[in-house]
């Protein structure tokens, strides 16, 4: 049953990026439509899923990289119904609809067995400290497929620019509650709030690259091209920040 | 000429020396990821060399979040931060979330500060039924003025689905454990290793029952006694009654996960194999009394993320006796600055909200 949910998800996903993308060079009023059902088909799926996964499991399903995935595909899907419905900026759709499906797809290698919680994960702050940084994460990769438009787009970038600075704004926010909320975790499992392991540093360099992109946008004018090139360099740690560091480097932190 | 016109003061009042320290700082905590921190000097000369160690011990790299040079960064954007609010921002509706939002890391700054000045942390090891009334800590030994005694201190597995007492016809061989192959095929029960976990062999009118568990079965060769030698699983076993047709009780013996071909039925009719898959922590758990001048205190139950809390010291699960579970590993912190950092998150967070949701919906609603 469970994984019948993932497999809707995964093709309501990929037929949203291609209904997105058609839009792209051809106008019908059916195109838009489409794909936001579809959008919509592959966010219900992966929410139902993660219900169901959180009852039979009897905790939160976001302890390893296959949930976490999971939640980021979810995450990913709501900002994209979001901005598309708010701003409709076509271009960026079919991308954030790709990177959704790239995460989903990702998933479905990996390991779907529910193992119980090893102690250190055994905390409410599991669920809040996850949630923040995942829905953070969701808003800057939109940011980030903004930003790259930007830099492709010969033209008119205002409506894009926009987008970009709102939707980074919102994931700093939620960037900074993720982190904040890991912290006050870190106090109550090992007794100290902030010990720069390679996660927890490496969040703190994503922060302070959209600190930069806020400051030079609002202090130095920096718009447009330029602020999108920040954009994506900070994607690029926030990508560090999710995998590399789990990857590459160890440390406490090696679970999601 | 007055302060605020120095040289000095108009360098620290530049948005573009914050932006510079912002990225200087990025790109140093960056090279603290790839180089280990705080680690033995063998770990650095295997990697890097007797010079390479040399280098980054003299270059602060070794502990390059303590060092000098980035306290002094951490200083440098402090000030900046100082000299721009005192500059630059007002009460002034527009920048109220600004000024918070900057004000806040400075909180958070003073916070860490006061902690690092202020606070102690280090660390306890106590024996079961024994206490301890101080704990090491790098300046020294540092008193409690109470001591906390370990009254037991347990430790739960998860065990896993996959991990069960096998049967097969005797004439069959046992599974390739190492492929999964054949895994499975022709096996007539599958049968739970909890403790008290009873099936029947299909049709055969056998059952069997676990009795008990142990991690890492060890036999006395001359005395023929059974015990377990540590926690640590260095040879899973579980003992197995096996029962007749008739309901009687046939015979006990032991299932060893690692030497499949020693299980000691004397029975011919199954062959029985102990699928071990390995098992996960569940609960590590020091329970423990505080005692001050003779009198008990409070009793608590100390686990990983519920640290016990007394007099201004927190204690937490860190470590323990992986061999024979007599002793805890409790991590001991007193910091005093930690309010102020939560009480600069918490103003951060209002900042960032005022200034990117709540002024903007201020403005618009007044339009």
């Amino acid at each position: 049953m469970r994984s019948i949910l993932l497999n809707i998800a995964f093709a309501a996903y990929f037929l949203a990026m291609v209904f997105y993308f058609i839009e792209m060079f051809f106008r019908h009023k059916a195109l838009p439509l489409l794909a936001r059902v579809f959008a919509l088909c592959a966010v219900v799926s992966l929410a139902a899923y993660t219900v169901m996964r959180w009852q039979i499991a009897g905790r939160p399903p976001f302890s390893n990289m296959f949930e976490s995935l999971v939640l980021f595909a979810l995450a990913i899907g709501l900002a994209l119904l979001f901005v598309d419905l708010r701003y409709k900026v076509k271009n960026v759709s079919s991308l954030v609809a790709l990177l959704g499906l790239l995460a989903l797809g990702y998933a479905s290698f990996l390991d779907k067995e529910i193992t119980p919680l090893l102690p250190a994960l055994k905390s409410n702050w599991l669920t809040i400290h996850v949630l923040t940084c995942f829905i953070g994460y969701a808003a800057l990769t939109v940011g980030f497929v903004s930003g790259l438009v930007i830099l492709f787009k010969k033209g008119e970038i205002a409506t894009l620019d926009t987008v970009s600075y709102k939707i980074i704004a919102f994931g700093f926010l939620f960037l900074t509650l993720g982190i904040v909320t890991g912290a006050v975790w870190a106090n109550y499992a090992w007794g100290t709030y902030w010990s720069w392991d390679p996660k927890e540093t490496w969040s703190l360099i994503t922060w302070f690259i959209y600190a930069i992109y806020l400051h030079t946008r609002f202090v130095k004018g920096w718009k447009g091209r330029k602020a999108a090139w920040l954009a994506v360099i900070g994607f690029l740690a926030m990508l560090f920040t999710y995998f590399g560091v789990n990857y590459l480097l160890s440390g406490l932190h090696s679970y999601a | 000429m007055s302060m605020k016109q120095t040289n000095v003061w108009k360098f620290f009042s530049s948005v573009k020396l914050a932006i510079w320290l912002l990225a200087i700082i990025a790109v140093v905590s960056l090279i603290g990821t790839f180089i280990a921190q705080n680690e033995e000097p063998a770990f650095y000369i295997t990697r890097y060399g007797q010079y390479g160690y040399s280098a980054l011990l003299k270059t602060g790299l070794t502990n390059l979040y303590g060092s000098w040079w980035f306290i002094l960064l951490l200083i440098s954007l402090s000030l900046n931060l100082t000299v721009c609010l005192l500059n630059r921002l007002s009460l002034k509706g527009r920048q109220l979330g600004t000024l918070i939002c900057h004000i806040s890391i400075l909180v958070i700054l003073l916070g860490a500060l006061i902690g690092m000045l202020f606070g102690q942390k280090g660390y306890v090891k106590i024996n079961k039924a024994q206490e301890a009334g101080a704990f090491e800590t790098d300046r020294g030994q540092v008193n409690l003025g109470f001591s906390v005694r370990l009254d037991d201190f347990i430790y739960n597995e998860n065990i896993d689905p996959k991990e069960k007492l096998l049967v097969y016809p005797h004439t069959q061989e046992g599974p390739d454990l190492k492929t999964s192959s054949s895994f499975g095929v022709g096996v007539l029960a599958e049968i739970p290793t909890e403790i008290g976990s009873e099936r029947e062999i299909a049709n055969t009118g056998y059952k069997v029952r676990i009795l008990r568990y142990m991690p890492d079965f060890v036999m006395d060769t001359s005395t023929k006694e059974v015990s377990n030698r540590s926690a640590k699983a260095n040879n899973p076993a579980i003992e197995v009654e096996l029962k007749g047709k008739d309901g009687a009780l046939q015979e006990k013996f032991w299932v060893f996960a690692r030497y499949p071909d020693m299980h000691q039925s004397k029975t011919d009719k199954f062959n029985f194999i102990y699928n071990w898959v390995g098992r996960r922590p569940k609960d590590f758990i020091s329970k423990v009394t505080v005692i001050k001048n003779g009198r008990k205190m409070i009793s608590r139950d100390i686990r990983v993320n519920f640290p016990l809390k007394f007099e201004g010291y927190a204690f937490f699960q860190a470590s323990y006796d992986t061999e024979g579970l007599n002793w805890t590993g409790l991590k001991v912190v007193n910091d005093p600055g930690v309010g102020i950092v939560y009480l600069g998150f918490i103003l951060f967070i209002l900042g960032l909200s005022i200034r990117f949701y709540i002024s903007p919906f201020m403005r618009i609603s007044q339009k």
